[in-house]
């Protein structure tokens, strides 16, 4: 294994590790624009360069991202000459640059304005006409390209052949006319192809969805997991006003690695929804009315003690969301099987169409944190699908749906009204909770913390992101309150640690995942638990 | 001194038939294949060219058979050989005389090359503007393979080569050795990062020669007589001889063929000299990246080496003389003009500062630069210059020398132009 130096410290690293990533090892950052971790390497922006001091060659400095390191190679990154050909470079790509920051979406996270300010000279000497190029090109919806902003690092056209493995993007033209352009005869439809608009490292490509809505200054970036589907992608989910501006990828090299599909980054607008749920609902005189929360929880389960007391458990059926965090799921367990001892539990599945990268059929976020919990009927117990049926034959006669509705599904949804009573919590209001009893209001997953496990088992924190509207409240505190209500002798359990804590202790494919370590902003944030299973 | 030429590579060029298969075999054609193929194993042929240390004749002046030598020694991949034959460098036309007109030297130099390198295929590339030389070749292929010294069990040796003629598209970094692969692999030229060098990882990413249509025109010479015969010729830094591709302010352009080491000045002689009467201003030596020389210069001898110790190159052989009547900055601003439009605009130095340097030039000439501009002309290809550090490929370079050089020489005629807000020779 070679061993080199780079400022001065040493290093070794695994044979063909380029000088690029052996500095980021020793925490030395060397600028780039067309290297990325996730792409080939181009070596077009040239903005890398480092001094090789050892061994000699033809010129002071060449780029770092294709320099692989040898034994006794020894590197400059900060010295005059590697300063200078920084600072050249710079001053190449600012010539015919717009320098259109002020309404440009990539200010403030723009690699153009930090290593202009970090290796570029504070003036620029260029007295000529700027090359025009096309400007506000709508490569598709969702993306729009600017050519006068773009500094041709190709990150977006390698991207889309080498990871979307769909050509949809080429550089045309020469020289200083080069722009990028949907290659010819092409549409870009990859369903990752919003993923360039992150790997930008200038304002040249920027999301119709979010162009001109905020400063990236002004927003508040809480790391949090993609739940629509079940790969639960690392995302950033980035508010203002407590509202979800965008959502972007967050490196995991365990899940997503950079990426996440266009579906997901877009999939957030009903969050902010009319039909959210501000307030409880209690049933009064055949029809829904506000409620407090707290009276709503202890109706909630008055109806499902009564209804034990006198009918015993088999006639309740209870759904449970996969969409729901384990945390979520393992009280709603507790309270329905522990509680109540039904054994008519079940979830809803959801699938669509999935592919070989990312997305996954199953568009549930937790089924298998469901699944490993046990949200599942028993042996010869109702299940979703024979749900109407059993309602029709009086077998079910009460149901509780947490998180969950049946709208998908008349037959069911016309059951509901056919029950004695009916428990309803979710963050909106379904047809099926119209058809509630008690509507106890919860709320979506930027609005609450806990955890979800991804189809391979990797368990990834969601964190609160925006306030709930109204008196909404996390789906959590709300079950804590019927299990507070059932139990009134034993603590309260509500804070998502210490259910998580209590979820690895009762099922043990959670054991030896401590809570703390899965919130992170950077590196691995999630942890096997199909491992810890085995 | 007067000189004379000495014709290998354009041995009978002037008969109208010299690109027919008869009159090649006439003089001996397809002896070498023939030799290399039933008297030699590869290897032999490899160290008959490596000792006849032929420069690789596109300009860069690697030798041939020390390239080959880089192939890996382990592979299970095909090996190719590419032939350079985009000749896109200003000022050169040597290849294209070899193509044209003595299509089957080059195709027995490529056949035994790849005969020697184990290549089953090989590529020539023909620039986009030269369909004679590709109708030329194609019908040399044709005559090749009804005769059988190409396709398959070449002269019943049982060795298989086939030849493919590939045209670029006009631009000029197909030259460029790996943006002449990206090029015959149906994508856009650009030049390839290095490492890995084509010999390692080249066309459809399997090892590969590449090599000027020029130096694969020696091979058979040197197979034929040996290397020996081919040392004797031209010098110890540059043996063999070269074509001249002598062009602009001459009385007699076109292409002469010399043994290396011929003087310069013998050289535009031999042309007829600097045209009515006028006196010389400059020679470009190598092609128009090359350094430009003044007329004091030019007693020097035209080898790699020489040529390299006078602060310029040997390059290409393109030959450009320059009377007194041109404006030193227009002919920046035109070479700029060819450079800065044909950068593949990758890398950023190259994209950036040609077409910067291009507009400054072009602002002085215009009489509208200030002295500042031209030592700002100089700073600007002396940031972009430097292959391997600031380039991918040499193009910048190329783009570089031509500025440095006029703004050092010939100084005083640029500062004129601003001081006079003109052009002083009234262009």
């Amino acid at each position: 294994m070679p061993t080199l130096t780079i400022d001065g410290r040493e290093i070794t690293v695994e044979p063909g590790t380029t000088v690029i990533r052996a500095a980021e090892m020793l925490g030395i950052h060397i600028p780039r624009y067309c290297w990325h971790p996730g792409l080939s390497i181009a070596g077009n922006c040239r903005i890398c360069q480092v001094e090789v001091v050892k061994p000699k060659l033809r010129f002071p400095c060449t780029v770092s991202c294709n320099l692989v390191a040898s034994d006794g190679m020894e590197i400059l990154t900060d010295s005059e000459a590697a300063r200078k050909a920084r600072a050249d470079v710079m001053e190449f790509l600012l010539l015919n640059h717009p320098l259109d920051c002020p309404i440009c979406d990539q200010a403030g996270e723009c690699l153009l304005q930090e290593y202009s300010y970090a290796v570029g000279r504070d003036k620029s000497r260029f007295d000529e006409e700027k090359v025009h190029k096309s400007k506000r090109v709508r490569f598709s919806e969702e993306i729009v390209y600017d050519g006068e902003r773009c500094i041709l690092c190709t990150r977006c056209v390698r991207f889309m052949k080498e990871v979307a493995g769909e050509e949809q993007l080429a550089v045309v033209e020469r020289g200083d006319h080069a722009e990028i352009a949907v290659a010819y005869g092409r549409e870009l439809t990859s369903p990752y192809s919003m993923n360039i608009v992150d790997l930008c490292p200038v304002g040249a490509l920027t999301s119709a969805d979010f162009r001109f809505k905020s400063r990236v200054w002004f927003l508040t970036n809480v790391p949090s997991t993609c739940t629509s589907c079940a790969r639960g992608c690392s995302i950033t989910v980035g508010a203002r006003w407590e509202k979800i501006q965008r959502l972007t990828p967050r490196e995991n090299p365990d899940v997503n690695r950079w990426w996440m599909c266009d579906h997901g980054r877009l999939n957030w607008k009903y969050v902010h929804a009319p039909d959210r749920l501000g307030k409880a609902l209690v049933k009064d005189a055949g029809r829904l009315a506000p409620a407090d929360t707290d009276e709503a929880v202890r109706r909630a389960h008055q109806l499902v003690n009564r209804f034990v007391t006198k009918r015993g458990a088999d006639g309740l059926f209870g759904l449970v969301s996969a969409r729901l965090t384990n945390e979520e799921i393992f009280l709603a367990r507790e309270y329905l099987a522990g509680v109540a001892g039904v054994k008519n539990l079940d979830v809803r599945p959801r699938t669509g169409e999935g592919d070989d990268f990312l997305i996954t059929a199953d568009k549930n976020p937790n089924s298998l944190g469901a699944s490993l919990i046990g949200i599942a009927p028993e042996e010869g117990a109702v299940g979703l699908e024979g749900f109407a049926e059993a309602v029709k034959a009086g077998r079910i006669r009460g149901a509780v749906f947490f998180g969950e509705d049946v709208d998908h599904d008349p037959e069911a949804l016309a059951a509901l009204d056919s029950l004695e009573f009916l428990v309803v919590m979710d963050y909106h209001l379904t047809e099926t909770a119209r058809k509630a009893d008690v509507v106890l209001p919860g709320v979506t997953w930027a609005e609450k913390e806990g955890t979800i496990t991804n189809v391979d088992g990797w368990v990834s924190r969601l964190n609160r992101a925006i306030r709930p509207p109204g008196e909404a409240r996390p789906d959590l505190s709300l079950l804590g309150g019927l299990l507070a209500a059932a139990r009134p002798e034993e603590e309260g359990l509500d804070r998502p640690e210490a259910v998580f804590e209590a979820l690895g202790k009762a099922v043990p494919a959670f054991a030896g995942i401590r809570y703390a370590d899965l919130y992170s902003r950077s590196g691995r944030v999630a942890v096997k638990a199909a491992a810890a299973a085995d | 001194m007067s000189i004379t030429e000495r014709r290998i590579l354009l041995h009978g060029i002037d008969r109208e038939d010299s690109a027919a298969i008869d009159t090649y075999l006439a003089d001996g054609g397809y002896r070498a294949l023939e030799k290399a193929l039933k008297e030699m194993q590869p290897s032999e042929v490899v160290a008959e060219v490596a000792k006849a240390r032929i420069r690789g004749r596109g300009g860069a002046g690697f030798e041939a058979g020390r390239k080959w030598g880089f192939l890996p020694k382990q592979n299970e991949k095909p090996v190719y050989l590419t032939c350079n034959g985009d000749e896109s460098e200003p000022g050169t036309f040597k290849d294209r005389h070899i193509m044209e007109r003595r299509p089957h030297l080059l195709l027995e130099g490529c056949l035994i090359t790849c005969y020697a390198i184990g290549a089953r295929t090989g590529y020539i590339y023909v620039r986009g503007e030269f369909p004679h030389a590709q109708a030329a070749l194609e019908k040399a292929i044709e005559e090749a393979r009804e005769r059988g010294y190409l396709g398959g069990d070449i002269l019943g040796t049982g060795v298989s080569i086939d030849l493919f003629v590939h045209t670029g598209a006009g631009a000029y970094v197909c030259g460029e050795e790996t943006g002449m692969l990206s090029s015959i692999e149906g994508n856009r030229g650009n030049p390839r990062l290095k490492p890995p060098f084509p010999a390692v990882e080249g066309l459809f990413r399997c090892p590969t020669i590449v090599n000027n249509v020029e130096t694969l025109s020696n091979v058979p010479f040197v197979i034929r007589e040996g290397a020996e015969e081919f040392l004797k010729l031209g010098t110890e830094d540059t043996p063999g001889t070269r074509i001249f591709c002598v062009s602009g302010h001459v009385e007699r352009p076109g292409a002469y063929e010399f043994e290396c080491g011929v003087n310069l000045k013998d050289v535009i002689e031999y042309a007829g000299g600097v045209w009515k009467g006028r006196k010389l201003k400059a020679v470009i030596p190598g092609g128009l990246s090359a350094h430009v020389l003044l007329p004091d210069e030019i007693d020097v001898a035209c080898d790699f080496g020489s040529l390299a110790r006078a602060g310029t190159i040997m390059g290409s052989c393109g030959v450009m003389v320059l009377d007194e009547t041109v404006c030193m900055v227009r002919a920046l601003q035109n070479a700029l003009e060819f450079f800065s439009h044909e950068s593949c605009g990758q890398c950023t130095p190259c994209r950036e500062g040609t077409d910067w340097a291009r507009k400054v030039v072009t602002r002085i000439e215009a009489g509208k630069g200030t002295e500042a501009d031209v030592d700002k002309l100089y700073e600007i290809a002396d940031n972009y210059e430097g292959m391997g550090g600031k380039t991918i490929c040499a193009l910048a370079d190329a783009a570089a020398w031509p500025v440095k050089s006029y703004v050092t020489k010939f100084r005083e005629e640029f500062l004129m132009h601003v001081r006079q807000g003109r052009c002083p020779l009234g262009g």
